[in-house]
């Protein structure tokens, strides 16, 4: 008979706060989670990038590093906003003589409207707006959508994974079934059909403004590798002995699942959650590019960078630019700091 | 004799990032040629380390001390270059390990990794390692070998694939066969097979072994000279017929005497410790209590799994079939069988973790099988358990203090929560631990400690019988001592009726006062210890006995085959 | 299969009765009188009770028959015939591709494993799948299309061959490239996980080398979840390079359902997603034939 013994994770949380001290690449990806995290938080109270949707700009503004290159189009929208955009009929128009009474009247009422500089810390859109603070929003929105979603669809699997993996036969043979009919569905056609239906169906008008759609959508097709992951993990504890244990002694099973079991499976489900939210901002990003993610009052990187293919044509770099560093720096630093916490956590290599 | 392998002064340590673990401090040993030579220790003795090095098989964060030697035939390995040690590995060193599932390919058959290592070390073409694979197998004592060449691992059973291993160990003909405790994950019966067939390939061939176990009883049968390891160091060394007859270290005698003997029944097992401080053992027979009105009984119990085959059909297992006994306070009823003979069903179906398919069982004249769960809940106060590996039954996330009080808290024992952690910390006391683990979590403990926990648990809650299902197969020889004497001692004290399961057929002699036969879900026979060891009446049973290992009077001969 | 058919058919009729918009309004369009609206509703059965809607959903599915696009009057079934080969003729590339450059990559890496190199490569995986797939379409497209002018910038034709060898490339590399880093990274865990176990001990306790070792063992039974993972990704293969199909304006399934969204054209939306469901059963099930192939322990129930 086997002497091999079993070795549980123990005590898995101590010992990944010294792991991940230890690991230089995990804790420099902490911080600059921890970082972003705050500059969204910020973001959201409205201490940052408030402004986003002002026209602070001339359209396509140079960005301050580059100054005084030439742009046209900038030059262009500027002298247009000051020579005026109506063309001169004072001959035949009947409203002619008032034009200078008017003209007078709104000299005197007419707001302090600052003038639209020429360059933008980050440069300006086809709009004239600040894009430093639109890819400052649009991390807020993006992330934001990645974690609820994450959050979400990490509610969903673990409740239902739980209740197949610890229940089994019948319970679990009508979770498997669900399971199959969303599996079997792609990804891209399930996201389509909830796309549409929720865009012109009855829920349109709720869901008009906000993440939820997104939300929804993704939190809705993306649930299914969660379950999938916490069943089989409740399926291996619910046969080992402390879980028996505590059976013979009398616990509930809800107890058993929840009070017992789900501390000991915790840790997998958070490296899932993480790898969920690098997911679901990836996808969040190309559905608010095809305009099926947040709505046009909203900026996300999506819609930055939707915007970005026709700039690029007439050569203006700065917003896919800043899009793409603030959405892959963040993407990287979680990635690793995911990477990290599923070696810290991996009982086999301590 | 010349030495085959000398290993002189070795000393290895294992580096993470934070800390390095010395696992081998200063070991040194000879391997002579034509000899066995077994190297014997508990877990964390040093003693697979140690044998792994002469090949170098250690994991990527193994650091080898450069003074350490280790020479083949003059040759010292350590300084060998990465080819001539693939030279020598498999050709004239070679190794069996412990798990044969894990160490065989699964997606490739036996015949290929029998024919790989023939046609590594030697020019042959595939037809002729194919042919000469099935001699292997057949000399190896596999069954149909030319058939069996195109099976996959999982296709065999647990003894023949180490069959398969030893095959592709010995294929090339080798001088040191390193055998890395190869009978421990193998049934009892099984072990005693694949033992001979060591002995009688060594003797054949005129080869060395250097056996590797934790069990002396099992190296006296076929060891020339035997080393005794203990946390990385050498505590003894000789001739077998030494070692056994007159040890001198303090730690091989206690290693000795801690297993059960099958001829006497002490009042309790020595200890280690009893041996370090040189302490005399006594050896007053056990005084055991008469049978009285049965505390739990069990009648013609059975359990069948369902297996699905296919959408709508599916097959019965009989795990459990016909099974009956009681015991009454005081007493103990011990279960013996090897893997499947559905012992741990039966107790599982004691403490209603399965419900039985038919028959009933008993506590105090209470039915305890037909029970809805919340009737039930007072009487599992009354009946426990103590599952067989301490390193799953505790919660690894709850501290010891929580997992003590909890059963007292379903069941409403204890005036108030500080009543209960008082309480908690007397049941600690009571099985030997000191009150400040109650903060300390599983992880921090060793094997032997845990189980006491999880002896301190089931007594929580003041049971009249406890089912101890294999309670200390996992430990190590020398704590076992110490489990059973703490077993034996509540037993006395508390009045608890045991239900004692084991594979190991001394310790549950040693246990019990009734002791029942299983196989393949039935009882084939049942009667006292000593009856059934004067005269096994059962085929089974007599095969049972045969396969425990005697020490050194058990010795293998080639006149005995 | 049956069973999870009738799922899959049940819920797309669910989603879209329930959470959909009232197909007769959206088909009238903005101005439309009431008589028109009850009219369409009559035509579509809107007006009989839920179960016999359910009956005409499962009858259209079986006969093809899904009558014609809202928008483009085109019948739906040749809807789905005629815009598949342009898809097909990108995405199965790809995924051959992939496949050919992520295996000896992962290999190659996971042979240096711990080193140097390895990390690197890991790292500059990580990096790289932090870039949206956008991006890289982007920027690609205008580098290799319109800057450079190496490939045209969008189109298709009519040639299965003038496609493959024009049109195609472009999209096909930028793809294959872009999934080369998540695949690398996903088969050296499958490689290294395998590095791990006994049986690799086994193999070394015989002399065999290392690259060896990697080559007749590990390869071998890291095949299995390789294998795996690659018929998960087969079903993509029907809509998957939907992206690619609208950057380079590729008359594809695609890029279909992507108007049909924009367009609520509901008709195409079901039909598309439930014989695409149909294709993905299929081939899970091809799927699972093939792994008691790969893998001898599996047994076919």
């Amino acid at each position: 008979m086997a002497a091999v013994l079993d070795v549980t994770p123990e005590n898995a949380w101590t010992a990944l706060w010294h792991r991940l001290q230890q690991d230089r690449v995990g804790a420099v990806s902490l911080g600059i989670v921890v970082a972003y995290l705050v500059m969204i938080l910020f973001a959201a109270a409205g201490w940052l990038a408030r402004g986003w949707s002002v026209e602070v700009g001339v359209p396509y503004a140079n960005p301050a590093f580059l100054g005084d290159r030439p742009n046209l189009e900038a030059s262009l929208a500027r002298r247009f906003e000051q020579k005026g955009k109506v063309p001169d009929l004072r001959d035949v128009d009947p409203l002619a003589p008032k034009y200078d009474e008017w003209a007078r009247r709104t000299a005197e009422l007419k707001s302090t409207e600052p003038e639209r500089s020429m360059t933008l810390p980050w440069g300006g859109d086809r709009w004239g707006r600040d894009v430093l603070a639109k890819a400052i929003k649009g991390s807020q929105v993006s992330i934001a959508v990645g974690v609820v979603a994450a959050l979400c669809a990490t509610f969903i699997g673990t409740l239902l994974g739980a209740l197949a993996g610890f229940y089994g036969r019948w319970v679990s043979d009508f979770l498997e079934w669900v399971y199959n009919v969303f599996t079997s569905i792609p990804a891209i056609l399930l996201i389509f059909t909830l796309a549409a239906v929720l865009r012109s169906g009855p829920l349109a008008a709720l869901f008009a403004s906000g993440i939820w759609t997104v939300v929804i959508i993704l939190a809705v097709t993306g649930w299914t590798g969660m379950y999938r992951l916490v069943r089989a993990e409740y399926m291996k504890h619910r046969e080992r002995e402390y879980v028996l244990a505590a059976q013979a002694i009398g616990a509930s099973a809800a107890s058993r699942m929840f009070v017992h079991i789900l501390p000991n499976v915790s840790h997998v489900i958070l490296v899932q959650l993480s790898l969920l939210v690098v997911a679901f901002i990836k996808v969040e990003v190309i559905l608010s590019f095809l305009g099926l993610g947040v709505p046009v009052d909203m900026v996300s990187w999506g819609t930055m960078l939707s915007e970005a293919q026709t700039e690029l044509i007439i050569g203006k770099w700065w917003q896919l630019a800043a899009a793409t560093v603030f959405m892959a720096i963040f993407l990287t630093a979680f990635s690793m700091l995911t990477d990290s916490l599923r070696d810290a956590l991996d009982p086999k290599l301590r | 004799m010349s030495a085959l392998v000398a290993v002189s002064d070795l000393r290895v340590s294992f580096v993470t990032r934070r800390t390095s673990v010395d696992a081998v401090r200063g070991v040194s040993f000879t391997v002579r040629e034509d000899a066995t030579l077994a190297l014997v220790g508990e877990s964390g003795s040093g003693k697979t380390v140690s044998a792994m090095s002469i090949l170098r098989l250690l994991p990527e964060n193994a650091v080898v001390h450069p003074a350490s030697r280790i020479a083949y035939r003059g040759e010292n390995l350590l300084e060998a270059s990465a080819a001539r040690l693939r030279a020598l590995r498999g050709r004239d060193i070679s190794a069996v390990f412990q798990e044969p599932m894990s160490s065989l390919n699964p997606v490739l058959t036996v015949g290929e990794q029998v024919a790989e290592v023939l046609r590594l070390h030697r020019r042959m073409t595939s037809r002729a390692a194919v042919e000469r694979a099935a001699e292997l197998l057949a000399e190896v004592g596999i069954p149909e070998p030319r058939a069996r060449l195109r099976a996959y691992p999982h296709e065999l059973s647990g003894g023949q694939q180490q069959r398969v291993m030893i095959a592709m160990a010995i294929a090339n003909e080798p001088k040191l066969l390193i055998a890395d405790e190869p009978t421990t994950a193998l049934d009892v019966t099984v072990q005693r097979q694949v033992l001979e067939l060591i002995a009688r390939l060594r003797e054949r061939h005129r080869m060395s072994v250097l056996f590797i176990s934790h069990d002396l009883g099992l190296v006296g049968e076929l060891a020339d000279d035997v080393v005794v390891m203990r946390d990385g160091v050498v505590r003894e060394a000789g001739p077998v017929e030494r070692i056994f007859h007159a040890p001198q270290d303090p730690y091989t005698r206690a290693l000795l005497a801690c297993r059960p003997r099958l001829d006497a029944r002490p009042r309790r097992l020595p200890v280690i410790d009893d041996f370090m401080r040189g302490r005399a053992a006594a050896i007053e027979p056990l005084a055991r209590p008469p049978a009285g009105a049965p505390a739990l009984q069990a009648k013609q119990l059975r359990k069948e799994f369902r297996l699905r085959t296919g959408f709508f059909a599916s097959r019965a297992l009989v795990a459990v079939s016909d099974v009956s006994f009681d015991v009454s306070r005081g007493r103990t009823v011990g279960l013996v069988g090897e893997s499947g003979s559905g012992k741990t069903t039966v107790a599982r179906l004691m403490l209603r973790l399965l419900e039985p398919t038919a028959g009933e069982a008993r506590l105090d004249g209470t039915e305890l099988t037909g029970l809805k769960a919340a009737e039930l809940l007072p009487l599992r106060r009354r009946i426990q358990i103590v599952f067989q590996n301490p390193y799953a039954s505790l919660n690894p996330r709850r501290n010891i203090g929580r997992t003590l009080v909890e059963p007292m808290r379903i069941h409403r024992l204890g005036a108030s929560e500080a009543h209960r952690y008082e309480r908690a910390r007397e049941l600690l006391q009571r099985v030997g631990l000191p009150a400040d683990a109650m903060q300390r979590y599983p992880h921090e403990f060793s094997g032997g400690q845990r189980q006491r926990i999880a002896i301190a648990r089931a007594l929580a809650v003041e049971p009249e019988v406890l089912v101890c299902d294999e309670p200390v197969s996992a430990l190590d020889v020398s704590v076992q001592a110490t489990v059973l004497n703490l077993l034996l001692d509540l037993q006395e004290s508390l009045g608890l009726a045991y239900v004692f399961i084991s594979h190991d057929l001394a310790v549950v002699k040693y246990m019990s006062d009734e002791v029942l036969v299983m196989r393949a879900g039935e009882v084939v026979e049942r009667g006292t210890p000593e009856a059934i060891f004067a005269s096994p009446q059962h085929e089974y049973t007599r095969k049972l006995i045969a396969a425990i290992p005697r020490g050194y009077e058990g010795r293998y001969s080639e006149s005995r085959a | 299969m049956v069973p999870t058919l009738a799922g899959v058919v049940l819920l797309i009729f669910l989603l879209f009765k329930l959470f959909g918009g009232d197909p007769a309004q959206i088909l009238a369009g903005q101005v439309a009188s009431q008589e028109q609206i009850d009219a369409i509703r009559r035509e579509l059965g809107l007006d009989q009770p839920w179960y016999a809607q359910l009956w005409i959903f499962v009858r259209e599915i079986v006969t093809f028959d899904w009558g014609k696009s809202w928008m483009t009057r085109e019948q739906v079934s040749s809807i789905f015939l005629t815009r598949l080969p342009a898809t097909l003729t990108i995405t199965i590339p790809i995924l051959l591709l992939e496949a050919a450059l992520a295996i000896p990559t992962a290999m190659l890496v996971a042979y240096y494993r711990g080193t140097l190199l390895d990390r690197t490569v890991v790292a500059i995986c990580v990096a790289a799948m932090s870039v949206s797939f956008l991006v890289y379409i982007i920027v690609g497209q205008y580098v290799f299309g319109f800057q450079l002018g190496w490939f045209p910038v969008q189109g298709w034709s009519d040639s299965f061959w003038k496609n493959l060898v024009t049109y195609a490339p472009l999209p096909i590399v930028l793809a294959a490239l872009v999934g080369l880093a998540p695949q690398t990274r996903l088969y050296r865990s499958f490689f290294l996980d395998e590095t791990k176990s006994d049986y690799v001990r086994t193999a070394r306790a015989k002399g065999l080398s290392e690259p060896a070792i990697l080559r007749k063992h590990v390869l071998r039974n890291a095949l299995v979840p390789v294998v795996t993972n690659i018929s998960l990704l087969v079903p993509g293969v029907f809509v998957g390079s939907f992206l690619l199909e609208i950057f380079f304006s590729i008359p594809g399934l695609g890029r279909e359902i992507f108007l049909a969204v924009n367009r609520s054209d509901y008709p195409v939306i079901q039909a598309v997603t439930i014989y695409v469901s149909v294709l993905t059963m299929l081939i899970n099930l091809a799927a699972d034939v093939l792994y008691t192939f790969v893998d001898p322990r599996i047994e076919l129930r």
